[in-house]
Parts: structure tokens; sequence; C-alpha cells
């Protein structure tokens, strides 16, 4: 499935910009571009999601792996998500340690 | 792709006693790898297209299959080769799709755990929440063991015809 992942750091705030499908087969790449982030020093990580079309437990695990990776300083946001996947942070809890932005 | 489906759920109401034949229109089977995800999701949604399920039960139909398949893949098989059956059928007031495989005999829902919602998210704990997720997907979620295969079934219900 299309999926693409992009990175940015400006200013110690990295911006992630989620493209197509994140699922089992595509959240590795996620996985390493967060990776990536952390080991930047960003001290905030905002998720866009507004192209992001579907989102699977895998992909929630990739946000487990975030929030660990990034620390507890660090604040974590997923921007522009739509009903679905916003559905699915939600359900799992996770909308308590990552803040939904615009869902 | 384009699928032709059986007039009911004949299959799933006598129940499943040998593998159904893979040169059904109907029917896929595909290696127990995640590259398979992209196959069976093109399937599910054909299916739930062609039963008119709005678009939030499309997409809860297709995450409750990823989770399944993926559950097969990771939990059932380990790695080793095998094979997943998929089938599907349209019923007037559901649309369904069943899973089958020759894994080790495990029943998905018992490795279900529900979120520790109180635990911060970077102390949780979260195997078992494809399974959660899936599970609170579809209107069904059916396991049953048949001569040795594990076969799950997920159910969605269909819009009311006007």
């Amino acid at each position: 499935m299309a999926f693409d992942v992009t990175l940015r750091i400006n200013d110690k705030v990295a911006t992630i910009q989620l493209t197509g499908e994140l699922d089992a087969s595509t959240a590795g790449e996620f996985h390493a571009t967060v990776g990536r982030a952390a080991g930047e020093g960003a001290v905030e990580l905002v998720i866009r999601a507004e192209q992001l079309d579907y989102l699977s437990s895998a992909g929630l695990r990739s946000l487990v792996f975030a929030r660990q990776k990034m620390g507890d300083e660090v604040r974590i946001a997923i921007v522009g998500a739509s009903e679905p996947v916003a559905r699915t942070i939600r359900l799992a809890g996770f909308d308590h340690s990552i803040d939904l932005v615009d869902a | 792709m384009t699928f032709e489906f059986e007039a009911g759920g004949t299959g799933r109401a006598a129940g499943i006693v040998q593998a159904p034949e893979c040169g059904k229109a109907n029917a896929l089977c595909v290696p127990a790898t995640i590259d398979s995800l992209e196959p069976v999701t093109g399937f599910v949604l054909g299916l739930g297209k062609q039963a008119r399920l709005t678009d939030s039960s499309l997409y809860r139909f297709r995450l409750a299959a990823d989770e399944l398949v993926t559950n097969i893949v990771v939990h059932g098989y380990r790695g080793e080769p095998g094979q997943i059956t998929v089938d599907g059928g349209i019923d007037p007031g559901d649309v369904w799709v069943r899973f089958q495989d020759d894994a080790p005999a495990f029943d998905p829902r018992q490795g279900m755990r529900e979120p520790a919602l109180d635990v911060p998210l970077a102390e949780r704990q979260i195997g078992g929440l494809g399974v959660f997720l899936a599970f609170t997907a579809v209107d069904t979620f059916e396991y049953e063991l048949v001569a040795g295969r594990n076969v799950s079934t997920l159910v969605m219900r269909r819009p009311a015809v006007e």
C-alpha cells in the first residue's frame, strides 16, 4: 500500500508527515524516522496525520515506541487525524499521553 | 479486482469441513507473511464495498481483517512458512470474511487484553492490542477449531436497505 514518511527538524521541533497507510508492513519506516528525530535531540514531536488514511495496531506500537524513545519531557502531538484514525488512538487510550490536535 | 459472491452465506451456515478451493472467485490463498496484508486488504475492501458498508464500517472491517492476519502471521505461524485461506460472502443482513490457517491451534480472543488506560503509555504492555481492536471493530468475531484448522470469521452488519 502507498505509504510515505518525511522528517523535518526546525528549532528542535521535529515534524513527521505521514501519507497513506500505517500498518505492519509500513510501521518499520515510521519507527526508523522516529529514531532519527530522537537522535537529533528534538524537544517536541509533531506528527502531521492529515494525509494518513489508515492506522492499525502496528502503527499504535510505533507511537508507544515514539513515547518511550523521545522521553517524558517531549510533547508528542498528532495533528489532523481523520475520524477513524483518531477513534483507534482513543480506543487504545493513547490520547492520555499523546495530544490529538484538530481531530 | 472484481469478485463474484455466492448468493447466500451457505458456506458459513454449513460450517467448514474442507478448505474451500482458492480457484473460486470469492476466495484468496496467501502465504503467511506480512506482505500478504495488501492482497487481503484489497479482498476485504472489495467485499465491503460491494456490500455497501458505510465508510466507517468499511474502515473497521478492514482493520479487523488486518489485525487478524497480522496475528496469524506473527503469533500463529511465528515466521514458519504457511498459508492463509480467506473467503467471504454477502448476506442480506451482513457481510462476512473468514480466515483459515494451519498454525498450531490458537483462539485469537484468548490473547486479547483491554488497554490499561491508567498506565502511562511509555510503561504500557501492549500485547493483545491488535486483537482488541479487531474485536471491537466488528459486530461478530467467531473462532472455531475445525479438523485442526483455525477458523476465524468476522461479520459486519450491512446498513438497512431503504
